[in-house]
């Protein structure tokens, strides 16, 4: 879904341009405003760490890779994954647990990235799609999702990859049909591609997925 | 969303303090409910006591005395996937693995779901009015309100529904719930006693003292043996909320029904002990409820609204299952 760089978008501005430059402004807004909500540590007298309510350092751990990014503790992971750190594999659709095309996995497991903080995943493992397998090097499940065309618009087709990839994960070649259903019970498809996403899923666990 | 605080703790006690030093903070465990109803500002907070690093709050364990003692913030996969849950209590490690969804299931925990707010669609959309926001009175009760999965039991003045479905098989298991960082440090709770009665301008449904936190549900060891069923009535098998769930647990002295207990989920504002069923069951032989019950004494004191008739059938049919359910497994 990466723009193209030779189409020189409308009137000089990308949308997620746009996202980002409105990021950096609301960061600096923190930083420079009147409450000291940049402010990281709480009073001294708490044994607690207090965070925000302003924008405070976050590292998290992204793929394998170290990433520090300054988001407000009500930022969710989402927001910080596509506006911060520009990874939109995990999709924006309900914002509310039920769709599951925001789904990556913490610490391996799958979850919504819409109801998770940015700043609770500090000191976890977050592994989103553009994580699994990238372009010429795909993961077994991706694979699989191309051979059975288990995908038509493709809008959920990252959060459905992530559930198949966590149960192949699981359960190995022994992945069966009522296994891959129950994976994604939390993952809605609108085009209703299901079939093939479960031809998919049975076929990248035989493969060793 | 507004901007909070968020706060940090890294044990129970550390949590409790900070709840305490301030008030009107939440506590967040999964959070994944309160994370919608703060983007629909339905709830503010301004402080956010997060439980993400408390490391002291998620064991699984057998006690020497033979209890088990499950912390409240183990995920409901954490339930359904343990040895010990699964080994000991399979109707609950059953109910917590029905729950919800694989991401949901992942970040929920069982504190948060005994803690679970009503699905009631007027409470949640700031636009309708609620008695639990301060209405003078509850719209699912007025003519045309909308009240297909509102409660049938203690419904007047709010006819919410809890719809944990993981608390009525704890009820069933005489579990009882240790809280703690009151003043006077923990304390356990009789099962009914964590949640309290809806109060018109009152959303939060626990009987929890400032400071406290559900820290952990004990079950306590049982000289007989116990059978523990359950059951839930949905629209779909997947990833719904239960209509009506049920549970029966019964202590048996050989064949003969010592105790029953019977807990209904999806029907009260707080899960609902059902003790008319109760008594139906308690002193009779197995074969004998396994020949007679029909579960109508489940819906007995029923008051449902004209929407939510189909619901005392539904509590019958879920009690009838739960019991079968119970005879079937040890």
């Amino acid at each position: 879904m990466a723009e193209d760089p030779s189409v020189p978008p409308a009137r000089g501005i990308t949308r997620r341009a746009l996202f980002q430059g409105a990021g950096a402004a609301a960061a600096a807004r923190a930083l420079l405003g009147a409450t000291p909500a940049g402010a990281e540590e709480g009073p001294a007298a708490t044994p607690w760490r207090t965070q925000g309510p302003g924008a405070v350092d976050v590292a998290l751990r992204v793929n394998g890779a170290e990433r520090t990014l300054r988001v407000e503790p009500r930022v969710t992971l989402l927001e910080a994954l596509r506006l911060d750190l520009d990874l939109t594999g995990a999709k924006p659709v309900c914002d509310r647990s039920q769709c599951g095309a925001c789904t990556v996995w913490l610490d391996g497991r799958t979850v919504h990235a819409c109801s998770v903080l940015a700043v609770e995943a500090e000191g976890r493992e977050v592994t989103t799609v553009e994580g699994l397998g990238q372009p010429g090097r795909l993961h077994p499940v991706q694979r699989a999702f191309v051979e059975e065309d288990a995908l038509q618009c493709g809008f959920c087709t990252p959060g459905l990859v992530m559930s198949v990839a966590w149960a192949v994960a699981q359960h190995g070649p022994g992945l069966s049909e009522a296994q891959v259903r129950r994976a994604c019970a939390g993952n809605l498809c609108r085009c209703g591609t299901y079939p093939h996403v479960l031809k998919a899923a049975l076929k990248a666990a035989g493969q060793g997925g | 969303m507004k901007a909070f605080r968020f706060l940090r703790p890294r044990t129970l006690a550390e949590a409790s303090e900070a709840l305490r030093r301030e008030p009107g903070a939440v506590p967040k465990a999964g959070g994944v409910d309160l994370l919608d109803r703060w983007k629909e500002r339905v709830e503010e907070p301004e402080v956010v006591v997060g439980l993400c690093d408390v490391t002291d709050g998620a064991a699984l364990r057998l006690e020497e005395d033979g209890a088990l003692v499950l912390g409240a913030l183990a995920t409901l996969a954490d339930l359904a996937g343990s040895d010990l849950v699964r080994r000991f209590l399979p109707a609950l490690a059953r109910a917590a693995d029905q729950a919800a969804s694989p991401q949901i299931r992942h970040r929920a925990t069982l504190g948060g779901n005994l803690a679970q707010a009503t699905r009631c669609g007027y409470w949640r959309l700031r636009s309708f009015p609620c008695l639990l926001r301060g209405a003078s009175r509850c719209p699912v009760r007025e003519p045309g309100g909308v009240q297909e999965t509102a409660g049938i039991f203690a419904n007047d003045p709010c006819a919410s529904a809890h719809p944990s479905s993981v608390a009525p098989v704890l009820g069933a298991l005489g579990a009882e719930i240790l809280v703690g960082g009151g003043p006077e440090g923990g304390r356990g709770l009789a099962f009914e006693a964590l949640w309290r009665a809806p109060e018109p301008g009152r959303s939060d449904v626990l009987a929890l003292e400032p400071g406290e936190l559900i820290r952990a549900v004990r079950i306590p060891p049982s000289a007989h043996p116990v059978r523990v069923g359950h059951a839930e009535v949905r629209q779909r098998a997947a990833f719904d909320w239960p209509l009506v769930t049920a549970a029966v647990g019964l202590t048996l002295d050989a064949d003969r029904i010592r105790e029953a207990r019977v807990w209904l989920g999806s029907v009260a504002p707080t899960p609902h002990r059902a003790r008319a069923a109760e008594a139906a069951l308690t002193g009779r032989r197995l074969a004998e409820v396994r020949a007679t019950f029909d579960g109508r004494a489940a819906a007995e004191g029923a008051t449902p609204l004209p929407g939510t008739a189909y619901k005392a059938g539904l509590v019958a049919v879920a009690a009838r299952r739960a019991l079968a359910d119970a005879l079937e497994r040890s």
